[in-house]
């Protein structure tokens, strides 16, 4: 079966250790995590962790009966692209100079970017997307050459509340 | 009124039911053990932690309360490593409770600190550091209900030792529901159930296939009564064993790379397999592909990772397993079913003596012998290796936890501490630690512990002077070529357990009534040397990598 990129939303009790287990389940079956987000819900002892890891359908199962299966894990749930919003956001740092300048500000305002620091010469650039999205405009600065980046990983939501309505 | 930790550790646990600890001490875990002899805890005292674990293990099989084992931290904590798998492999209650160093040195590779929590987090079901006095209650009380609920496992609580010593005002406070993990609601039993029910009343050659989950989940009476009210024969998985007693004969025996030829075929021929309690693993399926070819499966577990993990089933439904089944009963019709139990039957004659062709049947023999002179509702601890087939098959255990095994790690050395821990727990009936001279080795220490308490446990050591289930293997898939198998005769093991203060006889297979009675007659613990040829093998077994179906019954050619 053929990997794919599978987004997996979870809710834990926000102590120590919680993110260890994860991971460990990760490790143990020898997977890759792609991108790992975790922050604190409005009520502190819960974090959601956002976890996009590549695998095949059926592996991807077997891991969320794993992490159903940690006691500090509250729930797990699969999103998919269709019926959930889906977002990371990256700050991506680059030299201006003359020979890229124009081209630099054209993509800026071609993908709707932000730039928020300047200094000297070496600009950060800022842009919340999708994960296509993200990609697109890395491949399209990439040749006028990155410097640094960094990237959230992505964060998403269901969009509607009672499930994914037309897999049930 | 202020309290220290170890006095809230040690009331905590008593409050919560906790009788016995089974431990070894270190500096670390002392300001625990200066409290205990004013508690209602008992501290059995072991020669080496890992005994301790599978002490408080064997206590958990027998009856089915959480086992508690104590240890000091580094060395003390890693010894207890495969004491710890080996509950999780057969989902025992088990909390182990390990000393640490102080808090403030933690990470700074004290001396005797070690990353317990670390180590133990693939083989525990849960695991804790309690950094703050105030923070021990309730933390104990989730670890032991962590420990004994949804599928039971073994649970760390690290213990610095600061935290042991320092004082806090006792909570008293209720203890807050631990969060239940989701099974299916209400809706979702009752429609699996019906479907279950119906596939169950159309099928033609059902089979129930009942794991070691339904002695954890007390379902074995309502397991009971789904066989009597369906007419449906029945396999068990290895841990399985004992939990059903089928006055009719619907108890097949049990399936696998060791099992009976009769379970495994029944299982061949099914139209429809209801598993309960049990996670289809490889020692149960052996070649997944050619597992119950024609049945369509349904399976009811606790625990959602049981589910689907090696065998896709057909009818999924985690709920537990008392609650389900009895709710599956009256839907389920009294069938004659005279067909399919009649082939059965066939097959039951056809496979019948086979076994005894080949020196088996002498062991099966001697342990038949044992179970009647020690008591029909004796405990059998089996230990790991052609003992432990001997004994899972010979063993006729008509009570559950009557006979304990370490069937997920097969983990030498178990029985005689288990036995210890089985004892202690159940000191009304009569507990046998079966054993190979190679496992019995492994724990050996454990004789002057049985002696020092007296503990009325019977060890039964099948001296063949190899590991020879691996002589088997040897001789069998690698053209018997032996090596690294033989353990040679040198050792008196009857002068050994005589020397740790125990009476000890030497028998031989075809001359042992005498020497079974003696041991029944002692008051306090025995052992019991049994001479056997190291050609005696199991029979029938499956080949690494075979089916179910292709049991072998001798050497290749
Ligand atoms: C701790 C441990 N080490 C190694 C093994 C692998 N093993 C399985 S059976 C066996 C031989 C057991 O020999 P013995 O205890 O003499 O029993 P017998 O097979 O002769 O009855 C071995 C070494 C194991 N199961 N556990």
């Amino acid at each position: 079966m053929e990997d794919e990129i599978h987004v997996i939303s979870m809710l834990v009790r926000n102590r120590s250790g919680v993110l260890s287990r994860v991971a460990g389940v990760f490790g143990r079956l020898g997977y890759n995590i792609e991108s790992l987000c975790v922050a604190e819900m409005t009520n502190p002892k819960i974090s959601r962790i956002t976890l996009v890891s590549r695998a095949n359908a059926d592996f991807t199962e077997k891991i969320k009966k794993q992490l159903d299966r940690l006691v500090d894990v509250v729930e797990v749930t699969e999103l998919t692209q269709r019926h959930s919003i889906q977002k990371e956001m990256m700050l991506l740092g680059i030299y201006m100079n003359s020979e890229n300048r124009e081209e630099i500000m054209q993509a800026i305002a071609m993908f709707g970017c932000k730039i928020v620091s300047i200094r000297q010469n070496y600009c950060i650039i800022e842009n919340v997307g999708n994960r296509g999205e993200t990609e697109t405009i890395l491949a399209y600065f990439e040749p006028m050459g990155i410097e640094e980046l960094a990237r959230t990983g992505m964060i998403a939501l269901q969009q509607h509340k009672n499930g994914n309505d037309d897999e049930q | 009124m202020e309290k220290t930790g170890a006095d809230i550790l040690l009331e905590t646990l008593a409050k919560e039911g906790v009788e016995v600890i089974f431990g070894y001490p270190g500096t670390n875990s002392l300001p625990i053990l200066d409290r205990i002899s004013d508690s209602p805890i008992d501290h059995y005292l072991v020669r080496h932690e890992q005994a301790a674990a599978h002490a408080a293990d064997g206590y958990a099989r027998a009856t089915g309360k959480v086992g508690v084992c104590l240890s000091t931290s580094g060395p003390g904590a890693t010894n207890m490593v495969t004491g710890i798998a080996t509950a999780y492999m057969d989902s025992t209650p088990l909390v182990a409770l390990t000393a640490q160093v102080t808090t403030d040195l933690l990470g700074s590779d004290a001396f005797q600190e070690t990353d317990i929590i670390g180590i133990t987090m693939p083989i525990t079901k849960h695991s804790f550091l309690v950094n703050r006095v105030e923070k021990l209650e309730s933390t104990l009380e989730e670890a032991l209900e962590i420990a004994r609920s949804g599928r039971p496992g073994p649970v760390l609580v690290d213990l610095p030792i600061d935290v042991i010593t320092e004082r806090c005002q006792s909570t008293g406070k209720k203890k807050s529901a631990l969060a239940q993990k989701k099974t299916a609601n209400r809706k979702e039993i009752t429609a699996k159930v019906r479907e279950i029910s119906r596939h169950l009343n159309e099928a033609e050659r059902p089979i129930i296939m009942i794991g070691g989950g339904i002695k954890l989940a007390d379902a074995c009476i309502p397991v009971s009564e789904l066989i009597e009210q369906g007419q449906l024969p029945f396999v068990t998985t290895m841990m399985g064993i004992g939990s059903v007693h089928s006055p009719n004969g619907f108890n097949l025996g049990f399936i696998g790379t060791h099992g009976s030829e009769l379970a495994n075929r029944a299982v061949h021929q099914a139209d429809f397999i209801l598993a309960v309690g049990t996670r289809f693993s490889d020692r149960s399926t052996s070649k997944i592909e050619q597992f119950a070819p024609l049945a369509t499966i349904a399976q009811i577990d606790i625990d959602p990772t049981s589910i689907g993990k090696n065998i896709k089933s057909d009818i999924a439904l985690v709920a537990d397993i008392s609650e389900a089944v009895n709710e599956l009963i009256p839907l389920v019709k009294k069938k004659k079913r005279s067909q399919w139990l009649e082939r059965i039957e066939r097959e039951r004659s056809n496979i019948e003596g086979k076994h005894l062709s080949n020196g088996f049947g002498q062991v099966a023999k001697f342990i038949r012998k044992v179970q009647e002179i020690m008591g029909e509702d004796a405990i059998a601890v089996a230990d790991v290796g052609l003992n432990q087939i001997w004994t899972l098959h010979s063993w006729r255990s008509n009570t559950p936890r009557g006979l304990l095994t370490s069937g997920g790690m097969g983990t030498m050395g178990f029985s005689l501490p288990a036995a210890m821990g089985a004892k202690i727990g159940s000191p009304d009936r009569e507990v046998v630690a079966f054993s190979g001279d190679g496992g019995f080795f492994m724990n050996i220490q454990e004789l002057a512990t049985v002696s020092y308490y007296n503990l009325p446990v019977k060890i039964i050591v099948f001296n063949n002077g190899h590991l020879g289930m691996i002589r088997q293997y040897q001789d069998l898939f690698y053209n018997a070529r032996f090596n690294a198998c033989e353990l040679g005769d040198k050792v008196d093991i009857k002068a050994v357990a005589r020397g740790f203060g125990i009476p000890a006889e030497k028998v031989s297979l075809d001359n042992s009534v005498a020497g079974i009675e003696k041991m029944r007659r002692a008051q306090g613990p025995y052992l019991l040397e049994v001479t056997v040829d190291p050609n005696n093998y199991v029979f029938p077994i499956i080949p690494p990598g075979g089916s179910n179906m292709e049991m072998i019954y001798g050497r290749q050619k």
